[in-house]
């Protein structure tokens, strides 16, 4: 009987009246708490490979701003019109496939409501590039190759990559003058050939013959040793891996000890160069010329240098992510210095209002000194951020930055024979797809 | 250029010597269970996880990574036979589609348990076969040679040899028939899994110290098998071994004196040709294919 009460008494209309009741009661509060402390939170997006082969110029860029951010926020966070806001970084793993990078895309803008969006970018851009356009949302990419005169809210204030790998060439050319011949192979993507044309033009400049076409292999390459085979077969003074993952510059340089070879490496990373020390010999990666530092480096400590405590953050880093440090752990993070100093000037998070404060009288400070706002002639938009770049030097088993070289008095040099060569592999802004 | 054919020859030895391994345990499986294993490439890779598990992590000789690649991928095989496999017998492309469902799983388990990045494995040896100035052969690539010659050999004389071997040619080439005469379809299923998978273990396991493992390695292995095996005939050992052979020295030779683009193209080009002149494959039959 009671039993019969209590049913009818628990009408559906009843019941749903209670259960809102109870619901709002208890978790209204925690609403509430959320949305306030939501609004002094600013997210920034990261959407780049995190898995594939392609992660290592990911992942360790996502390790390298959870740093950052802690720095940042333990600090008082970012100020905005006079009130502070603490950074969360919100991650999109693209798997360097343009369709899941657009997807990521339209979740970090819609869902996660991020203010600004970094990226690897090369062959994701494509992807994101129509998300861009319809939201106005502002994003960052470490490959300016991506730039054009329609890319209004793409940024590449990190690296001007393939650009600096001149500077390499460049300290070759001058600290080695014996070396006059080259030969270089490089995987056929969206990374290789801009690198690949980068590299004709500096060797070209620096008066170094190619022995060879540029040997191109597909990505999904696996055995490198025909590779190799045919690289070395003329003797060549210098052997240039262009911008081949890790994944490839590892078998690779296993593949040149190998087989004999006996001359001079120069390529744009040696990520985890350690290891590939153990695959061969200290003696052997003597003298190899790449484009990125240790930050326990000595030189990142001068003047000048706009990366707050380098060698702190390659200490933090290392504790945390041993043997993990790479090409792009600290690029990702001076991005953020880059913006944050926009934010706070512009007093706003608003993608266009940054924009405009980051460009502002067309200089902005990069991580190896100040630099300006360039790229039209090669790009058809002064959206890169161009300066010095290091060239770095394997001494005794160590990355040991030689000499800060500028791009920007490269070009002003040689920049028609860059021209030249991003023509003949159709990487001209007006020629890509 | 004497030199250089001859480094040329040794690079794509090697090259036949680890596809061949791969590609014969996919037909094997393929032959006996009629199941196209779209997972092999990631028992490839489960075998190259073995010695980084083992030889690098722990520090174990690596030839006991290199033993126990081969069991566990073979087990792994028996796994998927049991669970996959025979469950789907009677549906063409159940096998199919839940291979490709295993090789996201163990792509998966790889990305949880070790890491997207790239693994590093320290050298066996750095020894190197010196021939002459510009002719080389390191010893870990002559290891994978012998290997995959004393492997395929006595695969072979246990199919043309021993009772087991012709129970499983007998299933492979009419299962009803076979089992009409007593031979288990279930026994033969599992000996086929455990090999050819054993096989692909193994391949990864004697290769991982020269590539790049990662977990999404065993894509680029299995697009070679199965060009190898289209070009050899499907389900023919002896066609799988004769076309990595080829495919090898084709792939290896256009890399060395074109570049790898064009190789890729070349190797794809082949596989057309057969297909257009004999659709059947190098030795494959008109009821095989």
């Amino acid at each position: 009987m009671s039993h019969k009460r209590i049913l009818s008494a628990l009408t559906r209309r009843g019941f749903l009246a209670a259960a809102s009741t109870l619901i709002g009661s208890g978790l209204l509060p925690g609403i509430a708490t959320r949305v306030h402390a939501a609004d002094k939170v600013i997210r920034i997006g990261f959407l780049a490979p995190l898995t594939g082969p392609v992660a290592a110029w990911g992942k360790p860029g996502l390790d390298g701003c959870q740093i950052w951010a802690e720095g940042i926020n333990a600090a008082g966070g970012i100020t905005i019109d006079g009130e502070s806001h603490t950074v969360e970084f919100v991650g999109y793993d693209n798997e360097y496939d343009p369709a899941k990078a657009r997807t990521g895309a339209t979740k970090l803008i819609r869902e996660d409501e991020v203010k600004f969006i970094m990226m690897l970018g090369g062959d994701t851009w494509p992807g994101v590039q129509p998300v861009a356009d319809r939201t106005g949302m502002l994003f960052s990419t470490l490959l300016p190759s991506d730039l054009s005169p329609e890319t209004t809210t793409l940024i590449a204030p990190a690296e001007v990559h393939p650009i600096y790998n001149v500077t390499g060439v460049e300290w070759l050319a001058e600290n080695k003058p014996d070396l006059k011949t080259a030969v270089m192979c490089a995987q056929d993507d969206a990374l290789g050939l801009p690198s690949v044309a980068t590299y004709l033009a500096a060797f070209e400049a620096a008066g170094i013959e190619m022995q060879s076409e540029p040997l191109l292999f597909d990505p999904a390459t696996t055995d490198f040793a025909p590779v190799v085979t045919k690289l070395i077969s003329g003797n060549p003074d210098i052997v240039c891996l262009d911008t081949c993952y890790s994944d490839y510059v590892h078998p690779i340089c296993e593949q040149l000890f190998q087989q004999g070879y006996k001359g001079q490496i120069i390529s744009c990373t040696a990520d985890f160069y350690d290891q590939i020390i153990e695959k061969t010999s200290k003696e052997f990666m003597e003298g190899m010329i790449f484009q990125f530092p240790d930050f326990d480096d000595p030189a990142l400590n001068a003047e000048g240098i706009n990366f707050k405590d380098p060698n702190k953050f390659f200490e933090v880093y290392n504790e945390r992510h041993p043997g993990e440090w790479g090409a792009v752990s600290w690029e990702y993070a001076s991005i953020m210095d880059l913006w944050k100093a926009g934010a706070e000037k512009a007093g706003s998070v608003e993608p266009d209002a940054v924009l405009a404060a980051m460009k502002d009288g067309g200089t902005g400070l990069h991580a190896f000194g100040e630099a300006k706002w360039w790229g039209k002639d090669l790009f058809g938009i002064d959206n890169a951020l161009v300066g010095n770049w290091p060239v770095v030097v394997i001494e005794d088993g160590k990355a040991v930055i030689k000499a800060m070289k500028s791009i920007p008095d490269w070009y002003d040099k040689h920049g028609e024979l860059l021209k030249k060569h991003m023509t003949a592999y159709n990487q001209m802004w007006n020629q890509r797809g | 250029m004497i030199e250089l054919l001859a480094q040329t020859g040794l690079n794509a030895l090697y090259a036949a010597s680890y596809i061949s391994l791969v590609a014969v345990g996919l037909v094997l499986i393929f032959g006996v269970m009629g199941v196209i294993n779209f997972a092999h490439g990631e028992l490839f890779m489960v075998g190259a996880y073995t010695v980084v598990a083992l030889y690098a992590d722990l520090q174990m000789p690596f030839l006991v990574a290199i033993t126990f690649g081969l069991i566990f991928v073979g087990l792994l095989g028996l796994v998927m036979e049991r669970s996959m496999f025979r469950p789907l017998r009677d549906n063409p492309l159940g096998g199919l589609v839940a291979s490709i469902g295993f090789l996201m799983i163990l792509q998966a388990l790889a990305s949880i348990g070790f890491g997207v990045r790239m693994e590093h494995i320290p050298p066996v040896t750095q020894e190197v076969i010196v021939f002459s100035e510009k002719v080389r052969l390191p010893l870990p690539r002559l290891f994978v040679m012998v290997a995959a010659v004393v492997l395929l050999g006595a695969l072979w004389y246990f199919l043309r040899r021993t009772r087991f071997g012709w129970a499983l040619r007998a299933s492979a080439q009419d299962p009803e028939a076979a089992a009409l005469q007593g031979i288990s379809i279930n026994q033969t299923a599992r000996i086929a899994m455990f090999i050819g998978a054993g096989l692909a273990g193994v391949a990864g396991a004697l290769t991982a110290p020269l590539v790049s493992v990662n977990p999404h390695m065993g894509h680029s292995v299995i697009v070679t098998a199965f060009i190898v095996i289209i070009v050899g005939g499907v389900g023919s050992l002896e066609g799988a071994v004769l076309a990595s052979v080829v495919y090898a020295f084709v792939h290896t030779v256009v890399t060395t004196f074109w570049d790898g683009v064009i190789a890729d193209i070349v190797g794809l080009s082949l596989m057309l040709l057969v297909l257009i002149v004999k659709p059947t494959g190098l030795f494959g039959t008109a009821e095989r294919a």
